[in-house]
Protein backbone atom coordinates (compact mmCIF):
# COMPACT_ATOMS: atom_id res chain seq x y z
CA UNK A 1 0.00 0.00 0.00
CA UNK A 2 1.38 3.57 -0.96
CA UNK A 3 -0.33 6.40 0.44
CA UNK A 4 0.78 9.96 -0.52
CA UNK A 5 -0.35 12.50 1.40
CA UNK A 6 -0.60 16.18 0.60
CA UNK A 7 2.44 16.56 -1.51
CA UNK A 8 4.27 20.24 -2.38
CA UNK A 9 6.87 20.75 -4.45
CA UNK A 10 8.33 23.88 -6.17
CA UNK A 11 10.80 23.76 -8.43
CA UNK A 12 12.80 27.02 -10.43
CA UNK A 13 10.34 29.17 -8.69
CA UNK A 14 7.36 27.03 -10.36
CA UNK A 15 4.70 25.02 -7.52
CA UNK A 16 5.17 21.86 -9.94
CA UNK A 17 3.23 19.90 -7.21
CA UNK A 18 0.30 21.32 -5.09
CA UNK A 19 -1.31 19.30 -2.00
CA UNK A 20 -1.56 16.32 -3.91
CA UNK A 21 -2.71 13.07 -2.25
CA UNK A 22 -3.37 10.01 -3.58
CA UNK A 23 -3.44 6.16 -2.24
CA UNK A 24 -2.74 2.93 -4.30
CA UNK A 25 -3.85 -0.09 -2.86
CA UNK A 26 -1.52 -3.03 -2.95
CA UNK A 27 -1.59 -5.04 -6.64
CA UNK A 28 -3.67 -1.94 -8.18
CA UNK A 29 -2.23 -0.98 -11.53
CA UNK A 30 -2.71 3.18 -12.01
CA UNK A 31 -2.43 4.78 -15.00
CA UNK A 32 -0.97 8.37 -14.40
CA UNK A 33 -1.95 10.71 -17.29
CA UNK A 34 -2.24 14.19 -18.13
CA UNK A 35 -0.69 16.90 -19.90
CA UNK A 36 3.28 17.31 -20.26
CA UNK A 37 4.53 19.33 -17.29
CA UNK A 38 2.44 18.27 -15.01
CA UNK A 39 4.44 16.92 -12.08
CA UNK A 40 4.02 13.26 -12.97
CA UNK A 41 7.53 12.39 -13.25
CA UNK A 42 8.13 13.78 -10.48
CA UNK A 43 5.54 12.38 -8.22
CA UNK A 44 6.87 8.85 -9.27
CA UNK A 45 10.25 10.35 -7.79
CA UNK A 46 8.78 11.91 -4.73
CA UNK A 47 6.83 8.57 -4.47
CA UNK A 48 11.44 6.70 -4.59
CA UNK A 49 12.13 9.17 -2.10
CA UNK A 50 15.06 10.70 -5.67
CA UNK A 51 13.29 13.59 -5.22
CA UNK A 52 12.13 15.55 -0.94
CA UNK A 53 8.78 16.95 -1.13
CA UNK A 54 8.23 20.81 0.49
CA UNK A 55 6.15 19.64 2.12
CA UNK A 56 3.84 16.50 2.28
CA UNK A 57 4.50 12.29 3.21
CA UNK A 58 4.69 9.51 1.26
CA UNK A 59 4.00 6.21 2.71
CA UNK A 60 4.86 2.70 1.72
CA UNK A 61 3.27 0.17 3.77
CA UNK A 62 3.31 2.62 6.45
CA UNK A 63 6.81 3.18 6.64
CA UNK A 64 7.26 7.32 6.25
CA UNK A 65 10.07 7.02 2.70
CA UNK A 66 11.15 10.75 3.28
CA UNK A 67 12.67 9.76 7.25
CA UNK A 68 14.42 7.27 6.11
CA UNK A 69 18.27 7.26 6.56
CA UNK A 70 20.37 6.31 2.85
CA UNK A 71 20.59 2.79 3.97
CA UNK A 72 17.36 2.21 5.05
CA UNK A 73 16.09 3.73 2.41
CA UNK A 74 18.55 1.93 -0.08
CA UNK A 75 16.91 -1.73 2.16
CA UNK A 76 13.28 0.08 0.34
CA UNK A 77 14.20 0.27 -2.93
CA UNK A 78 15.19 -3.48 -3.13
CA UNK A 79 11.15 -3.54 -3.41
CA UNK A 80 11.01 -1.27 -6.13
CA UNK A 81 11.50 -1.40 -9.73
CA UNK A 82 11.66 1.65 -11.93
CA UNK A 83 11.53 1.98 -16.21
CA UNK A 84 13.28 5.43 -16.60
CA UNK A 85 11.91 7.75 -19.86
CA UNK A 86 15.14 7.57 -21.11
CA UNK A 87 16.71 4.37 -20.48
CA UNK A 88 18.60 5.61 -17.96
CA UNK A 89 21.10 2.19 -19.14
CA UNK A 90 24.85 2.45 -17.39
CA UNK A 91 26.56 3.59 -20.75
CA UNK A 92 30.05 2.09 -19.58
CA UNK A 93 28.03 -1.44 -19.10
CA UNK A 94 26.93 -3.62 -21.46
CA UNK A 95 23.45 -4.89 -21.34
CA UNK A 96 24.12 -8.46 -19.37
CA UNK A 97 25.75 -6.30 -16.56
CA UNK A 98 22.94 -3.44 -16.95
CA UNK A 99 20.30 -5.69 -16.43
CA UNK A 100 22.78 -7.85 -13.21
CA UNK A 101 23.45 -4.50 -11.81
CA UNK A 102 20.28 -4.83 -9.12
CA UNK A 103 21.24 -8.28 -8.25
CA UNK A 104 24.73 -7.91 -7.65
CA UNK A 105 23.69 -4.47 -5.69
CA UNK A 106 22.04 -7.47 -3.32
CA UNK A 107 24.84 -9.16 -2.52
CA UNK A 108 23.15 -12.74 -1.71
CA UNK A 109 23.20 -14.29 -5.73
CA UNK A 110 26.26 -16.40 -6.86
CA UNK A 111 27.44 -15.44 -10.49
CA UNK A 112 26.21 -18.52 -12.02
CA UNK A 113 22.35 -17.60 -10.57
CA UNK A 114 23.15 -13.92 -11.61
CA UNK A 115 24.03 -14.97 -15.10
CA UNK A 116 20.87 -17.61 -15.48
CA UNK A 117 18.55 -14.58 -14.42
CA UNK A 118 20.36 -12.17 -16.70
CA UNK A 119 20.04 -14.87 -19.80
CA UNK A 120 16.38 -15.65 -18.54
CA UNK A 121 15.57 -12.00 -18.40
CA UNK A 122 17.09 -10.99 -22.23
CA UNK A 123 15.24 -14.10 -23.17
CA UNK A 124 11.98 -12.85 -22.29
CA UNK A 125 12.57 -9.09 -23.88
CA UNK A 126 13.00 -11.45 -26.93
CA UNK A 127 16.87 -10.11 -27.33
CA UNK A 128 18.30 -13.14 -25.99
CA UNK A 129 22.13 -12.49 -27.94
CA UNK A 130 22.65 -8.48 -27.35
CA UNK A 131 24.05 -9.25 -23.83
CA UNK A 132 27.44 -8.28 -24.82
CA UNK A 133 26.37 -4.88 -26.40
CA UNK A 134 26.68 -1.69 -24.78
CA UNK A 135 23.61 1.07 -24.58
CA UNK A 136 24.59 3.14 -27.53
CA UNK A 137 24.45 0.01 -29.86
CA UNK A 138 20.92 -0.37 -29.08
CA UNK A 139 17.83 1.18 -31.25
CA UNK A 140 15.58 3.18 -28.65
CA UNK A 141 12.71 0.10 -28.54
CA UNK A 142 15.69 -2.05 -27.19
CA UNK A 143 17.10 0.02 -24.87
CA UNK A 144 13.35 0.22 -23.26
CA UNK A 145 12.89 -3.19 -23.07
CA UNK A 146 16.57 -3.65 -21.56
CA UNK A 147 15.80 -0.75 -19.05
CA UNK A 148 12.78 -2.76 -18.47
CA UNK A 149 14.22 -6.07 -17.64
CA UNK A 150 16.70 -4.86 -15.37
CA UNK A 151 13.25 -3.04 -13.48
CA UNK A 152 12.05 -6.29 -12.69
CA UNK A 153 14.80 -8.98 -12.34
CA UNK A 154 14.72 -8.75 -9.10
CA UNK A 155 10.98 -9.57 -9.18
CA UNK A 156 9.91 -6.25 -7.24
CA UNK A 157 6.31 -5.93 -5.94
CA UNK A 158 6.39 -2.40 -6.42
CA UNK A 159 6.83 -1.19 -10.27
CA UNK A 160 6.89 2.51 -12.22
CA UNK A 161 6.73 2.59 -15.52
CA UNK A 162 8.01 6.74 -16.73
CA UNK A 163 6.09 6.42 -20.01
CA UNK A 164 7.84 3.33 -21.54
CA UNK A 165 6.20 3.83 -24.73
CA UNK A 166 8.04 7.66 -25.65
CA UNK A 167 9.64 8.23 -28.58
CA UNK A 168 8.52 4.24 -30.18
CA UNK A 169 7.19 3.15 -32.96
CA UNK A 170 3.77 1.51 -32.72
CA UNK A 171 4.72 -2.07 -33.26
CA UNK A 172 7.54 -1.19 -30.78
CA UNK A 173 4.53 -0.03 -27.87
CA UNK A 174 2.35 -3.08 -28.52
CA UNK A 175 5.77 -4.89 -27.53
CA UNK A 176 6.44 -3.09 -24.24
CA UNK A 177 2.57 -3.18 -23.71
CA UNK A 178 2.49 -6.75 -23.74
CA UNK A 179 5.57 -7.29 -21.53
CA UNK A 180 4.35 -4.86 -18.55
CA UNK A 181 0.99 -6.90 -19.09
CA UNK A 182 2.79 -10.43 -18.77
CA UNK A 183 4.63 -8.93 -15.25
CA UNK A 184 1.62 -7.45 -13.90
CA UNK A 185 -0.15 -11.05 -14.31
CA UNK A 186 3.16 -13.15 -13.86
CA UNK A 187 3.91 -11.34 -10.40
CA UNK A 188 0.90 -9.11 -9.21
CA UNK A 189 3.15 -6.31 -8.93
CA UNK A 190 1.63 -2.78 -7.80
CA UNK A 191 2.32 -0.34 -10.37
CA UNK A 192 2.00 3.03 -11.53
CA UNK A 193 2.91 3.81 -15.05
CA UNK A 194 2.72 7.13 -16.89
CA UNK A 195 1.97 7.36 -20.28
CA UNK A 196 0.23 9.30 -22.95
CA UNK A 197 -0.22 5.90 -25.07
CA UNK A 198 -4.23 6.03 -23.87
CA UNK A 199 -4.91 3.09 -26.29
CA UNK A 200 -1.99 1.33 -24.78
CA UNK A 201 -2.47 2.66 -20.81
CA UNK A 202 -6.06 1.12 -21.06
CA UNK A 203 -4.94 -2.28 -21.43
CA UNK A 204 -2.50 -2.42 -19.16
CA UNK A 205 -4.26 -0.57 -15.85
CA UNK A 206 -7.51 -0.79 -13.46
CA UNK A 207 -7.57 2.98 -12.14
CA UNK A 208 -6.21 6.21 -13.77
CA UNK A 209 -5.56 9.64 -12.18
CA UNK A 210 -5.35 12.95 -14.15
CA UNK A 211 -2.69 15.49 -12.92
CA UNK A 212 -2.70 18.75 -14.47
CA UNK A 213 -0.13 21.74 -13.26
CA UNK A 214 0.05 20.53 -10.13
CA UNK A 215 -3.28 19.27 -9.02
CA UNK A 216 -5.11 16.22 -9.33
CA UNK A 217 -8.20 16.77 -11.37
CA UNK A 218 -9.56 13.62 -11.90
CA UNK A 219 -9.00 9.98 -10.21
CA UNK A 220 -11.22 6.79 -10.75
CA UNK A 221 -11.55 3.52 -12.87
CA UNK A 222 -12.23 2.92 -16.72
CA UNK A 223 -16.01 3.17 -16.70
CA UNK A 224 -15.38 6.10 -14.14
CA UNK A 225 -13.11 7.86 -16.32
CA UNK A 226 -14.98 6.97 -19.95
CA UNK A 227 -18.06 8.86 -18.21
CA UNK A 228 -16.10 11.99 -16.80
CA UNK A 229 -17.69 15.00 -18.18
CA UNK A 230 -14.41 17.42 -16.97
CA UNK A 231 -13.30 18.88 -19.90
CA UNK A 232 -9.77 18.09 -19.60
CA UNK A 233 -10.18 14.52 -18.81
CA UNK A 234 -12.59 14.24 -22.42
CA UNK A 235 -10.32 15.75 -24.36
CA UNK A 236 -6.97 13.71 -22.88
CA UNK A 237 -8.93 10.54 -23.21
CA UNK A 238 -10.42 11.25 -26.18
CA UNK A 239 -7.83 12.82 -27.81
CA UNK A 240 -9.38 15.46 -28.97
CA UNK A 241 -9.02 19.41 -28.47
CA UNK A 242 -11.11 22.57 -29.07
CA UNK A 243 -7.94 24.99 -29.17
CA UNK A 244 -7.37 27.30 -31.80
CA UNK A 245 -3.61 26.71 -32.85
CA UNK A 246 -2.12 29.80 -34.12
CA UNK A 247 -0.05 28.42 -37.01
CA UNK B 1 17.95 32.50 -1.77
CA UNK B 2 14.21 32.85 -0.36
CA UNK B 3 11.46 32.55 -3.07
CA UNK B 4 9.40 35.43 -1.34
CA UNK B 5 9.99 38.99 -3.06
CA UNK B 6 11.99 41.85 -1.78
CA UNK B 7 9.94 43.83 0.60
CA UNK B 8 8.56 47.20 -1.16
CA UNK B 9 8.80 50.53 0.62
CA UNK B 10 6.72 53.02 1.30
CA UNK B 11 6.59 54.32 -2.47
CA UNK B 12 6.15 50.53 -3.71
CA UNK B 13 10.29 50.63 -4.67
CA UNK B 14 12.84 48.13 -3.51
CA UNK B 15 15.43 49.80 -1.73
CA UNK B 16 18.65 50.05 -2.77
CA UNK B 17 20.15 48.93 0.12
CA UNK B 18 18.16 46.15 -0.07
CA UNK B 19 19.43 45.09 -3.44
CA UNK B 20 22.67 45.47 -2.89
CA UNK B 21 22.31 43.32 0.23
CA UNK B 22 20.25 40.66 -1.82
CA UNK B 23 23.34 41.24 -4.65
CA UNK B 24 25.76 40.74 -2.04
CA UNK B 25 24.01 37.78 -0.42
CA UNK B 26 23.35 35.67 -3.24
CA UNK B 27 26.60 34.78 -4.46
CA UNK B 28 28.02 34.50 -0.40
CA UNK B 29 24.90 32.00 0.33
CA UNK B 30 26.01 30.57 -3.22
CA UNK B 31 29.26 29.75 -2.28
CA UNK B 32 28.70 28.72 1.28
CA UNK B 33 26.27 26.21 -0.19
CA UNK B 34 29.10 25.19 -2.14
CA UNK B 35 31.04 24.83 0.88
CA UNK B 36 28.84 22.80 2.60
CA UNK B 37 28.18 19.99 -0.30
CA UNK B 38 31.83 19.97 -0.84
CA UNK B 39 32.23 18.56 2.71
CA UNK B 40 29.03 16.38 2.46
CA UNK B 41 30.41 14.62 -0.06
CA UNK B 42 34.08 14.39 1.55
CA UNK B 43 32.45 12.80 4.84
CA UNK B 44 30.30 10.62 2.65
CA UNK B 45 33.61 9.35 0.57
CA UNK B 46 35.77 8.42 3.62
CA UNK B 47 32.22 6.96 5.21
CA UNK B 48 31.95 4.60 2.13
CA UNK B 49 35.48 3.69 1.96
CA UNK B 50 35.68 2.64 4.97
CA UNK B 51 32.01 0.68 5.32
CA UNK B 52 31.32 -0.26 1.88
CA UNK B 53 32.05 -2.74 -0.42
CA UNK B 54 35.65 -2.43 -2.05
CA UNK B 55 35.52 -1.89 -6.02
CA UNK B 56 38.90 -2.84 -7.09
CA UNK B 57 37.99 -3.16 -10.99
CA UNK B 58 36.42 0.42 -11.26
CA UNK B 59 39.64 2.00 -8.95
CA UNK B 60 42.50 -0.06 -10.96
CA UNK B 61 40.25 1.57 -14.34
CA UNK B 62 40.32 4.83 -12.31
CA UNK B 63 43.95 4.70 -11.38
CA UNK B 64 44.63 3.64 -15.26
CA UNK B 65 42.79 7.06 -16.04
CA UNK B 66 44.07 9.70 -13.91
CA UNK B 67 47.59 8.25 -13.61
CA UNK B 68 48.77 6.45 -16.52
CA UNK B 69 46.54 9.04 -18.93
CA UNK B 70 48.38 11.93 -17.13
CA UNK B 71 51.91 10.58 -18.00
CA UNK B 72 52.57 12.40 -21.28
CA UNK B 73 50.79 15.38 -19.84
CA UNK B 74 52.78 15.54 -17.02
CA UNK B 75 55.97 14.99 -18.73
CA UNK B 76 55.77 17.94 -21.24
CA UNK B 77 54.56 20.56 -19.08
CA UNK B 78 56.95 19.81 -16.08
CA UNK B 79 59.77 19.27 -18.54
CA UNK B 80 59.11 22.56 -19.49
CA UNK B 81 58.72 24.14 -16.68
CA UNK B 82 61.93 22.73 -15.53
CA UNK B 83 64.05 23.89 -18.97
CA UNK B 84 62.13 26.99 -18.62
CA UNK B 85 62.94 27.64 -14.56
CA UNK B 86 66.57 26.66 -14.99
CA UNK B 87 67.40 28.62 -18.09
CA UNK B 88 65.67 32.17 -15.81
CA UNK B 89 67.76 31.29 -12.74
CA UNK B 90 71.11 30.62 -14.09
CA UNK B 91 70.93 33.61 -16.43
CA UNK B 92 69.88 35.54 -13.55
CA UNK B 93 72.55 33.63 -10.97
CA UNK B 94 75.62 34.05 -14.18
CA UNK B 95 74.98 37.91 -14.33
CA UNK B 96 75.09 38.71 -10.42
CA UNK B 97 77.09 36.11 -8.96
CA UNK B 98 78.94 34.07 -11.92
CA UNK B 99 77.94 31.41 -9.43
CA UNK B 100 75.79 28.01 -11.28
CA UNK B 101 76.69 25.52 -8.26
CA UNK B 102 73.56 26.15 -5.87
CA UNK B 103 71.80 25.80 -8.76
CA UNK B 104 70.55 22.47 -8.70
CA UNK B 105 70.27 22.18 -4.94
CA UNK B 106 68.12 25.28 -4.61
CA UNK B 107 65.85 24.31 -7.91
CA UNK B 108 65.26 20.25 -6.28
CA UNK B 109 64.11 22.02 -2.75
CA UNK B 110 61.64 24.26 -4.86
CA UNK B 111 60.39 21.51 -6.72
CA UNK B 112 60.17 19.14 -3.90
CA UNK B 113 58.39 22.10 -1.57
CA UNK B 114 56.18 23.80 -4.05
CA UNK B 115 56.23 23.48 -8.34
CA UNK B 116 56.04 19.73 -8.50
CA UNK B 117 52.92 18.98 -6.26
CA UNK B 118 51.44 22.28 -7.11
CA UNK B 119 51.73 22.19 -11.24
CA UNK B 120 51.13 18.07 -10.91
CA UNK B 121 47.54 19.28 -9.06
CA UNK B 122 46.94 22.13 -11.58
CA UNK B 123 47.67 19.94 -14.30
CA UNK B 124 45.37 17.14 -12.92
CA UNK B 125 42.66 19.75 -12.01
CA UNK B 126 42.19 20.79 -15.51
CA UNK B 127 42.73 17.06 -17.26
CA UNK B 128 41.10 14.98 -14.77
CA UNK B 129 38.55 17.16 -12.45
CA UNK B 130 36.76 18.81 -15.53
CA UNK B 131 36.35 14.96 -17.18
CA UNK B 132 35.12 13.62 -14.10
CA UNK B 133 32.50 16.11 -13.49
CA UNK B 134 31.48 15.73 -17.14
CA UNK B 135 31.07 12.57 -16.90
CA UNK B 136 29.23 12.67 -13.63
CA UNK B 137 27.26 15.07 -14.87
CA UNK B 138 26.08 13.77 -17.44
CA UNK B 139 24.97 10.07 -15.88
CA UNK B 140 23.12 13.05 -13.51
CA UNK B 141 20.94 14.29 -16.52
CA UNK B 142 20.12 10.85 -17.89
CA UNK B 143 18.80 9.70 -14.65
CA UNK B 144 21.58 7.05 -14.61
CA UNK B 145 22.58 8.62 -11.05
CA UNK B 146 18.61 8.25 -10.08
CA UNK B 147 18.86 4.79 -12.03
CA UNK B 148 22.10 3.44 -9.01
CA UNK B 149 19.51 4.89 -6.46
CA UNK B 150 17.11 3.01 -7.65
CA UNK B 151 19.20 -0.37 -7.83
CA UNK B 152 20.07 0.26 -4.05
CA UNK B 153 23.48 1.96 -5.04
CA UNK B 154 24.92 4.66 -3.62
CA UNK B 155 26.39 7.56 -6.18
CA UNK B 156 29.15 8.63 -3.57
CA UNK B 157 29.90 4.88 -2.77
CA UNK B 158 29.81 3.48 -6.53
CA UNK B 159 31.26 6.49 -8.45
CA UNK B 160 33.22 8.91 -6.36
CA UNK B 161 34.80 6.22 -3.78
CA UNK B 162 37.21 4.51 -6.44
CA UNK B 163 37.66 8.47 -8.12
CA UNK B 164 39.06 9.41 -4.78
CA UNK B 165 41.22 6.61 -4.07
CA UNK B 166 42.89 6.92 -7.70
CA UNK B 167 43.44 10.34 -7.88
CA UNK B 168 45.09 10.16 -4.05
CA UNK B 169 47.43 7.68 -5.27
CA UNK B 170 48.05 9.00 -8.55
CA UNK B 171 48.74 12.42 -7.16
CA UNK B 172 51.78 11.04 -4.99
CA UNK B 173 53.36 9.06 -7.62
CA UNK B 174 52.93 11.98 -10.31
CA UNK B 175 54.19 14.54 -8.05
CA UNK B 176 57.01 12.19 -7.07
CA UNK B 177 57.52 11.78 -11.21
CA UNK B 178 57.03 15.24 -11.54
CA UNK B 179 60.10 16.23 -9.95
CA UNK B 180 62.29 13.72 -11.92
CA UNK B 181 60.88 15.09 -14.55
CA UNK B 182 61.68 18.47 -13.97
CA UNK B 183 65.08 18.31 -12.45
CA UNK B 184 66.65 15.95 -15.37
CA UNK B 185 65.18 19.05 -18.14
CA UNK B 186 66.82 21.39 -15.33
CA UNK B 187 69.81 18.96 -15.40
CA UNK B 188 70.02 19.05 -19.08
CA UNK B 189 69.42 22.78 -19.25
CA UNK B 190 72.27 23.15 -17.16
CA UNK B 191 74.72 21.75 -19.10
CA UNK B 192 73.59 22.72 -22.39
CA UNK B 193 72.91 26.75 -21.70
CA UNK B 194 75.57 27.09 -18.76
CA UNK B 195 78.19 24.55 -19.24
CA UNK B 196 77.07 23.23 -15.56
CA UNK B 197 78.46 19.43 -15.22
CA UNK B 198 75.47 17.15 -14.12
CA UNK B 199 77.55 16.08 -10.99
CA UNK B 200 77.29 19.80 -9.74
CA UNK B 201 73.60 19.96 -10.38
CA UNK B 202 72.54 16.78 -8.89
CA UNK B 203 73.12 18.65 -5.20
CA UNK B 204 71.12 16.47 -2.28
CA UNK B 205 72.71 19.07 0.23
CA UNK B 206 69.90 21.51 0.44
CA UNK B 207 67.07 18.55 1.24
CA UNK B 208 66.09 17.74 4.42
CA UNK B 209 62.90 15.82 5.98
CA UNK B 210 60.98 18.88 5.78
CA UNK B 211 61.32 19.29 2.20
CA UNK B 212 60.09 15.52 1.62
CA UNK B 213 57.34 15.66 3.80
CA UNK B 214 55.82 19.00 2.92
CA UNK B 215 55.79 17.90 -0.79
CA UNK B 216 53.76 14.52 0.27
CA UNK B 217 51.96 16.43 2.29
CA UNK B 218 50.86 18.83 -0.43
CA UNK B 219 50.10 15.83 -2.84
CA UNK B 220 47.98 14.13 -0.75
CA UNK B 221 46.13 17.12 0.19
CA UNK B 222 45.38 18.03 -3.62
CA UNK B 223 44.72 14.50 -4.27
CA UNK B 224 42.07 14.23 -1.80
CA UNK B 225 40.32 17.39 -2.72
CA UNK B 226 40.43 17.44 -6.43
CA UNK B 227 38.21 14.64 -7.15
CA UNK B 228 35.79 15.69 -4.23
CA UNK B 229 35.28 19.19 -6.01
CA UNK B 230 34.75 17.36 -9.45
CA UNK B 231 32.62 15.36 -7.68
CA UNK B 232 29.95 17.36 -6.33
CA UNK B 233 30.47 19.88 -9.16
CA UNK B 234 29.08 16.49 -11.30
CA UNK B 235 26.20 15.33 -9.03
CA UNK B 236 24.83 18.23 -8.22
CA UNK B 237 24.15 18.74 -12.69
CA UNK B 238 20.92 20.60 -13.33
CA UNK B 239 19.37 22.34 -16.59
CA UNK B 240 20.83 19.56 -18.93
CA UNK B 241 23.96 19.92 -21.41
CA UNK B 242 23.94 23.25 -20.45
CA UNK B 243 24.19 22.20 -16.73
CA UNK B 244 26.96 19.88 -17.86
CA UNK B 245 28.90 22.71 -18.88
CA UNK B 246 28.72 24.90 -15.95
CA UNK B 247 29.66 21.92 -13.84
CA UNK B 248 32.95 21.66 -15.91
CA UNK B 249 33.75 24.75 -15.33
CA UNK B 250 32.97 24.91 -11.52
CA UNK B 251 34.98 21.68 -11.53
CA UNK B 252 38.10 23.29 -12.99
CA UNK B 253 37.75 26.46 -11.25
CA UNK B 254 37.10 25.41 -7.41
CA UNK B 255 39.81 22.24 -7.96
CA UNK B 256 42.16 25.25 -8.89
CA UNK B 257 40.88 27.33 -5.96
CA UNK B 258 41.37 24.26 -3.54
CA UNK B 259 45.32 23.70 -4.42
CA UNK B 260 45.93 27.29 -4.11
CA UNK B 261 44.38 27.50 -0.77
CA UNK B 262 45.45 24.19 0.19
CA UNK B 263 48.78 25.21 -0.60
CA UNK B 264 49.03 28.56 0.88
CA UNK B 265 47.36 26.75 4.72
CA UNK B 266 50.13 23.38 4.16
CA UNK B 267 52.92 25.76 3.21
CA UNK B 268 51.97 27.92 6.47
CA UNK B 269 51.19 25.19 8.77
CA UNK B 270 54.54 23.34 7.65
CA UNK B 271 56.75 26.77 8.04
CA UNK B 272 55.38 26.82 11.76
CA UNK B 273 55.75 23.46 12.76
CA UNK B 274 59.51 23.72 11.19
CA UNK B 275 59.78 26.69 13.54
CA UNK B 276 59.08 25.19 16.44
CA UNK B 277 61.31 21.63 15.93
CA UNK B 278 64.54 23.29 15.09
Amino acid sequence: MIRVENISKRHEGRMVLKDVSMDIAEGANIGLIGPGGGGKSLILKIICGLVTPDSGNVFIDDIDVHSLGPTELADLRFRIGMLFQNYALFDFMNCADNIAFPLRQEGTHSEEEIAEAVHQALHDISLPDIGHLYPNELSGGMKKRVSFARAVIRRPPIVFYDDPTAGLDPVTSSKIFILLRKIQTELGVTSVTISHDIGGIKEICDRFVLLDQGKIIFEGDRDEIEASEIPIVKKFWHGFSDDELNV
Amino acid sequence: MSDQPLQSDENGETSAFRRLLSSLGEPVLEVAQTIKGIFQVFGLTWYYMLKGRPRWKATVEQLHEVGNRSVLFITVTLGFLGMILIYQAGYQAERITGDLQMLGGLFLQLLLREFAPTITAMMIATRVATGMAAQIGSMVVTEQVDALRMCAAQPVDYLVVPRFIATTIMMVVLSIFAVLVAYSAGAMTAYFSFGLNVRTFVDMSFIGWFDVLLGLSKALAYGMAIPIVACHAGLNVFGGSEGVGRATTNAVVNASLAVVFLDFVISGLGYVILGLVT
